[in-house]
């Protein structure tokens, strides 16, 4: 008998009562849509979490936070370690940055800003990603970059008993600085205390270039990228490490440069758990999103799996109606299945032509559950934002997704639908190969 | 075509200690050649129908040999049975035996369908075979729409549409009346003269046994000696 016929045989037997069949396939398909839209909650909180941690960072950055230098010992990163990282396989570049331990007041015509100042290695930056929206990198000593969003901080001197600010955060419109910033001079003020006195002195810095600006809104950059020489300046002047505007107890004494910020960029991402490894390995305190994500992805299979076992359960109960479905059908088409034994049915046939069609109630269950899984789901993270900036009065995490089915859940769930319906029809299957072909003809079954 | 060799068979009714054996058949053996028409006949519960069972696979026998086209089919298991059924022999059945929700067409169909054949021969195979039991006119109805002799000639068409060279009968004029008896006794001896199948066929009706070219009597489970004819 070949597969077309089986299906056509199939397909008849199963009109001959519509409304068990149908309320059986509606079981299956509730299932169905149950164990999809629970593991659809595991696999949307998982793909937003890893969203929001792959936005705020790259994939092939491993930060390093410093050397454990024995018995419990800190020891900050030194030009040496760079050297040592450079050498290291699969690294594209090592970023370095100090910042300045005091935030300058940049000053240009009669607006003013308070910003961080960093120095940072640009050839490095460079082929680690670092982008300018408009104007060049600094070529000379006083040249410097500033941040995307460093035009927002400059402002006039409000009136007194003015606000320059607006209730968002933002510098008032008559206020704010409008013009160009390629090409501007501006001053940097730094302070240092002395007898309890503070002491000012001003650095005339040129404006080369803009960074360009971060993916995310809502990030801004502010930052003022001076060179090594102006930092060297600020530390000649403060007569501290880092350019702090008083002497710290117990700061150690000067034994080289210390960086900051230290990242390495792998070539690729598989080159990044060697990286890791190594500095490790080296005594490194590192931190990769590699890391963080092999973790997150760890403590999410087993949510998932979990949340699919819950889902299986309920596929489980309706396959208990598929059982006595297939269970009563048996029962009902004795008479015919003997007759076809009786003509030369093979008993791989009956059982082939049973397990089918408890295979094609279950294959409809999914069907249908699945297309009502991917509406709810819609549904759910439609209204989701909405009930939450209700209930709490806030909006919610931007990105958030609270169900999300991808193409391999649907397989999964498939697969669980099919095995466990072909499962429930095995048994009333291999009890129609066994109806007594005289018993049958005589209506004895 | 058909060797039975020291048939023996009994059913067991009861369990365990109430268990009581009812001998059935006891000894029988028999032949039955190529082109033969051989009836069986015997009363009531003379283990005629047991036999025919016996020889279509329906009921493993506990002694004795059954040999099919040189094939000792008594040994075969249930699967190994069905095909040989299916390739070699036909069933004629008192009662019909037709598929209710299937019409004639289906009905005669279904053998084909279960050897594999393709849709396009199956077509013409199966109304060839409706035209010789003079059908084809009812091949869209269901056997509830046919008469008692109707549904016996889609049950012909049935045995006939794989072209088995042994048809096996049990009563097959059991349900039907006088005129169309002698109808269908008529198309078997057509069949048998003009394509050559062997019947084997349990009758107690003496007008069906006497178209045999041999027949065989069987009382209390055993071939009755001399009365072959």
């Amino acid at each position: 008998m070949n597969v077309k016929d089986q299906f056509r045989f199939v397909r008849q037997n199963m009109k001959k009562n519509k409304t068990r069949l149908f309320m059986t396939i509606l079981a299956t398909a509730i299932g169905c849509t149950f164990l999809i839209v629970l593991a659809s909650v595991g696999f949307g909180l998982h793909k937003s979490i890893i969203q929001d941690v792959m936005e705020d960072s790259l994939v092939t950055e491993v930060q390093v936070h410093g050397k454990e230098a024995g018995e419990g010992n800190f020891q900050g990163i030194k030009d040496e370690d760079i050297q040592h990282f450079q050498e290291i396989t699969g690294v594209k570049a090592v970023t370095r940055r100090q910042s300045l331990q005091q935030s300058p007041i940049f000053k240009t015509e009669d607006y003013t800003a308070q910003s961080e100042a960093v120095s940072a290695y640009f050839p490095e930056e460079v082929k680690a990603g670092f982008e300018l929206s408009e104007g060049r990198l600094p070529e000379k000593g006083n040249e410097v970059v500033v941040g995307s969003s460093f035009a927002d901080g400059l402002s006039l001197e409000p009136k007194e008993g003015e606000n320059a600010f607006n209730e968002d955060g933002t510098i008032k419109e008559e206020l704010a600085y409008k013009g160009e910033l390629v090409g501007k001079t501006i001053e940097m003020e730094v302070i240092k205390m002395e007898d309890g006195k503070e002491i000012k002195k001003s650095i005339p810095l040129t404006i080369t270039g803009v960074t360009k600006k971060p993916s995310k809104e809502w990030m801004q950059i502010r930052t003022v990228f001076i060179s090594e020489d102006i930092f060297k300046e600020v530390e000649a002047f403060t007569g501290t490490p880092g350019g702090n505007p008083e002497q710290i107890e117990g700061t150690p004494e000067d034994n080289g440069r210390i960086y900051d910020s230290v990242s390495l960029y792998a070539k690729d991402v598989e080159a990044v758990t060697g990286i890791n490894d190594k500095l490790k390995e080296d005594n490194y305190m590192v931190y990769s999103i590699v890391n963080e994500m092999r973790q997150i992805n760890m403590v999410f299979t087993i949510l998932k799996i979990g949340l699919l076992f819950i889902g299986t359960i309920a596929l489980i109960i309706a396959s208990i109606g598929i059982y006595n479905t297939m269970t009563m059908a048996v029962t009902e088409r004795a008479p015919d299945i003997g007759i076809m034994k009786a003509i030369g049915a093979h008993p791989k046939t009956i059982k082939r032509i049973f397990v089918l069609e408890s295979s094609y109630i279950g294959l409809l269950g999914a069907l249908f559950g699945t297309i009502v899984a991917y509406g709810i789901s819609y549904a759910v993270n439609l209204a989701l934002p909405l009930v939450l900036e209700r209930v709490f009065e806030e909006a919610p995490p931007e990105g958030l997704m609270l169900s999300y089915i991808p193409w391999s859940l649907t397989l999964i769930s498939v697969a669980i639908c099919l095995t466990v319906t072909i499962f429930s029809g095995w048994r009333p299957a291999k009890r129609a190969t066994q109806v007594d072909v005289l018993k049958a003809m005589r209506r004895e079954v | 075509m058909i060797d039975v060799r020291e048939l023996s068979h009994a059913f067991e009714i009861g369990k365990k200690e109430k268990k009581t054996v009812i001998p059935v058949l006891e000894g029988v053996s028999f032949s039955v050649e190529k082109g033969e028409i051989v009836t069986i006949v015997g009363r009531s519960g003379s283990g005629k129908s047991t036999l025919l069972n016996i020889i279509s696979g329906f009921i493993k026998p506990k002694h004795g040999e059954v040999w099919i086209h040189g094939e000792k089919v008594s040994d075969y298991n249930e699967g190994k049975f069905a095909d040989f059924r299916l390739a070699n022999l036909g069933f004629i059945f008192q009662s019909f035996q037709l598929i209710p929700s299937m019409t004639a067409y289906q009905n005669v169909e279904l053998p084909l369908i279960l050897k594999g054949m393709p849709e396009k021969e199956r077509q013409q195979k199966t109304e060839e075979t409706l035209k010789r039991v003079g059908l084809i006119e009812y091949k869209d109805h269901y056997p509830s729409e046919l008469s008692g002799g109707q549904q016996q000639r889609v049950s012909i068409a049935r045995a006939l549409v794989v072209n088995p060279p042994l048809i096996l009968a049990d009563e097959p004029t059991g349900s039907l009346d006088s005129e169309t008896e002698n109808e269908l006794l008529q198309f078997i001896q057509e069949l048998n003269r003009d394509l050559g199948i062997t019947f084997l066929i349990i009758t107690h009706d003496e007008k069906v046994a006497a178209i045999g070219h041999k027949t065989i009597e069987i009382t209390d489970g055993r071939v009755m000696e001399g009365v072959l004819a």
